[in-house]
């Protein structure tokens, strides 16, 4: 099998994934056993019967199962994700997604980038180092630093960065840069909206946005750090141990050459899929994470949407989540596919 | 059987026996092993009974029509009262100095030092059962079994012999010891000091005289909420004497009960739930490996479409919906998080544990068994299933530790468990805006607890993983050992 039909099955996998999960969220959502209309309307609306009946219209429950199931999943497979009931009640959802998303975003890039330049450059450091101390303190710390939950993790750091003055001895609001309304919050991107490269050319605007988001990002992307810390040294380790490196050396490569060329590109493969898999945990752990640091994203919008009984509207955020997951997934067979040549030949 | 040399007749012989003719034969060391066994499990006998009663209390409670939970519920009262070694009514902590001496603790001890006695005894009781138990697969090594060596023998040496491993083992040890004998351990009871503390009344000492109040209007004054004033901290007494090892919650209630409580319940939730999912992914996992095809295509479908959902957000978005259903009250909503639990994590196991099925599917002792005319139901029991139990403890282990955060992380958002039940996650919560005050107790310590139970939990993965077969070194199934990203 070559790549090309091995990536064209991963591709068209996706459709039937695509399709079950959102037709089991829709039974969830609608034949679980809360009535939706019910519960998107208050106390005292809900003993009125016409807004009642008026919801159940509106969310179609009084049509048969089937053709409401048909309707919805034809209206979100064409982007139209409806309105909101509780939450910022009557606003378009699209809109809201448009107005959330990037904030989740930007915190996801964050978090896989501190996770990639702090976890791996870690384990790679552990492994070429194999069984001294150094080693040893890395690899413990970072399994420590994969058991600790994030939500923890991010009631403690934020504690500290708000009374950083008192404990830290700087304070970190106006730590190099200022930040005005303190740690939690929202990240200001609304300069770059519509125009992306504001990215770079406004870069006092993209630094403030950075710190805001940094010590989310932080706790976010611990868990991967420590995983992609481990995942490192071990391919490290294995990269070492192959009969190529014994040639390199006995031709009398430099050891820089050694290190850099041949054994630190080849650990990288393994380690492709391990940072796209941590994306998943991202999306979760955003939930908790959002909630802590008050970041308005697609996580807290979720969590909200889901105590106050918007079913609804969890239903929609689901379809959007499962497929951002499904175009990460495509985003790393495409990456590995490209990285590893013998993608596609072991499967076969 | 002439051909045989005589060592091996022997054991040609002896297999023939059954272990009961070999135990007669025999019988000393067995007969020391089961008397320190009784005499283990007799001085718990009582509460052991109170436990399994009170468990079926629930059980007939909880299921619509079926006999008559009053009756079992006395019968677990009766237990109750049968006297135990290790109960706080033997080692009692919770005393008061009367102007001259403790009144009604342990020899008349400080309430913490009885308190610290009653632990050491229960964590002594509990390694001491663990390591009779071990002795006892010792000793049926040596003097029943007829086989001298099993490739089992070598699995526990390498375990014996792997530190991180046996760490692992300890500290999980210990969290299982701390939610079995959760009542036995804490300070106080959940019912005097959690659940209804205005229906019972303490004594102490007002410093000219003894008083009594009632237990709620105690915690009033010993809240733990950020300032000097209000503020009781690990180990130390608040103003009506109650020794507080872990300190008290912003409630005023001590949190090493609440603790001590929470775990069994996070112990409860997590064995469930990897239990039953380990049960769908390895029927699936054999299923996939000994068809394959379509059957495996339509599992891998299956099971992508489940992950294709985040983990936690799908938990959350379940837990709402099953909130107010009769399968949401069982057990304070554990029965149904433990549920979801299995229903959205079976997909990551099943993704590790068919590799080594496929593997197993491809050996030639499954295609004899084929062409004998064995069933596959016989053929993926007996000849498979084996093969891969190993690989079950090794991502069960790693799951639970997952499972642990996620549930926490749940309580934590006001999800999952109901909020009376004490839960870990929910201690963390409570304590959010005191983490850098002097009530930094109340989100450190539990928050420290988790890290160091998943810690073991991983650990103790690893150590197997590494025993039955240092080999490998996969770091499959990780994903699954976070809870989703809580």
């Amino acid at each position: 099998m070559s790549k090309w039909r091995y990536l064209g099955k991963r591709l068209l996998m996706s459709i039937p994934v695509l399709w079950l999960g959102t037709s089991m969220t829709w039974f969830i959502i609608f034949q679980g056993p809360i009535d939706p209309a019910a519960n998107v309307l208050s106390n005292t609306q809900t003993q009125n019967t016409e807004r009642y009946e008026a919801a159940r219209e509106q969310l179609g429950l009084n049509r048969p199962p089937l053709e409401h199931y048909l309707d919805w999943m034809a209206n979100l497979f064409t982007l139209d994700l409806g309105q909101t009931w509780l939450l910022y009640p009557g606003s378009n959802v699209n809109a809201l997604v448009m107005d959330f998303l990037p904030r989740t975003v930007w915190l996801g890039f964050w978090s896989v980038l501190i996770a990639v330049f702090v976890g791996i450059p870690l384990g790679f450091y552990a492994g070429l180092r194999s069984n001294t101390l150094a080693d040893y303190l890395a690899s413990v710390s970072g399994i420590v630093w994969r058991a600790m939950p994030n939500f923890w993790l991010a009631v403690i750091l934020l504690s500290l960065l708000v009374s950083s003055e008192t404990l830290l001895g700087f304070d970190w609001d106006t730590f190099l840069i200022d930040l005005p309304s303190g740690v939690t919050g929202n990240p200001q991107l609304s300069y770059m909206a519509g125009r992306p490269w504001a990215l770079l050319t406004q870069p006092g605007e993209t630094l403030a946005a950075t710190k805001k988001i940094l010590p989310a990002a932080l706790v976010l992307g611990s868990a991967s750090m420590g995983n992609e810390m481990r995942i490192g040294r071990t391919a490290v380790l294995e990269t070492r141990s192959q009969k190529y490196i014994d040639l390199a050396k006995a031709k009398g490569v430099s050891d820089r050459a050694l290190v850099w060329k041949h054994i630190l590109r080849n650990a990288l493969v393994p380690l492709v899929p391990i940072i796209t898999s941590e994306a998943f945990l991202l999306i979760g752990g955003s939930v908790l994470v959002e909630s802590v640091f008050g970041i308005q994203g697609m996580g807290f919008l979720f969590f909200k949407a889901a105590i106050q009984g918007d079913l609804p509207l969890v239903g929609t955020l689901m379809f959007v989540f499962i497929v951002l997951m499904l175009v990460i997934n495509i985003a790393q067979d495409i990456l590995y596919t490209i990285i590893d040549p013998r993608v596609g030949y072991e499967e076969a | 059987m002439s051909s045989l040399t005589g060592s091996e007749s022997v054991l040609a012989e002896a297999d023939a026996d059954p272990l009961t003719d070999r135990l007669l034969a025999h019988p000393r060391p067995a007969v020391i092993w089961g008397g320190v066994a009784a005499l283990l499990l007799l001085v718990e006998a009582g509460a052991l009974a109170e436990v399994s009663l009170r468990l079926l209390a629930d059980l007939v409670g909880a299921l619509p029509g079926v006999g008559d939970a009053a009756s079992v519920a006395a019968l677990a009262d009766a237990a109750g009262g049968v006297p135990t070694l290790l109960s706080r009514e033997t080692i009692p902590n919770q005393g008061y100095w009367n102007g001259s001496a403790y009144v009604g603790t342990f020899l008349g001890l400080q309430p913490a030092w009885a308190w610290l006695i009653r632990v050491a005894l229960v964590y002594a009781y509990a390694f001491a059962c663990l390591l009779w138990v071990y002795v006892g697969f010792e000793w049926y090594r040596t003097h029943y079994r007829v086989a001298d060596w099993t490739p089992r023998d070598d699995t526990v040496d390498r375990l014996r012999g792997h530190r991180w491993g046996l760490f692992g083992l300890a500290v999980v040890f210990m969290f299982v010891t701390m939610a079995v004998f959760a009542p036995a351990l804490g300070p106080t009871t959940v019912d005097q000091n959690l659940a209804n503390p205005y229906s019972h009344q303490i004594s102490y000492w007002t410093g000219s005289e003894v008083a009594t109040s009632p237990v709620g209007d105690a915690n009033l004054g010993s809240r733990s909420q950020g300032n000097a004033q209000t503020n009781v901290g690990p180990w130390s007494y608040d103003d009506f004497g109650r020794f507080h090892p872990f300190g008290t919650l912003p409630s005023g209630k001590d949190l090493f009960t609440f603790i001590a409580a929470g775990s069994r319940i996070s112990l409860v939730i997590g064995l469930l739930s990897v239990g039953l999912s380990a049960g769908v992914a390895t029927v699936f996992a054999l299923l996939s490996a000994y068809y394959k095809g379509r059957v495996d295509d339509g599992l891998i479908l299956l099971s992508d479409s489940v992950m294709g959902m985040p983990q936690l957000l799908l938990l959350i978005m379940l837990s709402v919906v099953l909130a107010g259903t009769w399968i949401g009250n069982l057990y304070s909503g554990a029965f149904v998080l433990a549920l979801i639990f299995a229903g959205t994590g079976w997909p990551y196991m099943w993704r590790s544990l068919r590799g080594p099925a496929l593997q197993v599917s491809e050996q030639e002792w499954v295609d004899a068994a084929r062409s004998f005319g064995q069933t596959p139901g016989t053929i993926m029991r007996k000849h498979m299933l084996p093969y891969i139990t190993g690989y079950l403890l090794i991502y069960g282990s790693m799951t639970l530790g997952g499972a642990i955060i996620a549930i926490a992380g749940l309580s934590f958002l006001g999800l999952g468990v109901d909020p009376p039940t004490p839960e870990w996650g929910r201690a963390v919560n409570a304590g959010q805006e005191y983490v850098t005050t002097a009530s930094w107790h109340i989100s450190l310590i539990p928050g420290a607890l988790i890290t160091l139970v998943v810690t073991g939990f991983n650990a103790m993965g690893d150590g197997i993983r590494d025993a039955i077969d240092p080999e490998s070194d996969s770091a499959e199934g990780e994903a699954g050992g976070r809870g989703g990203g809580a």
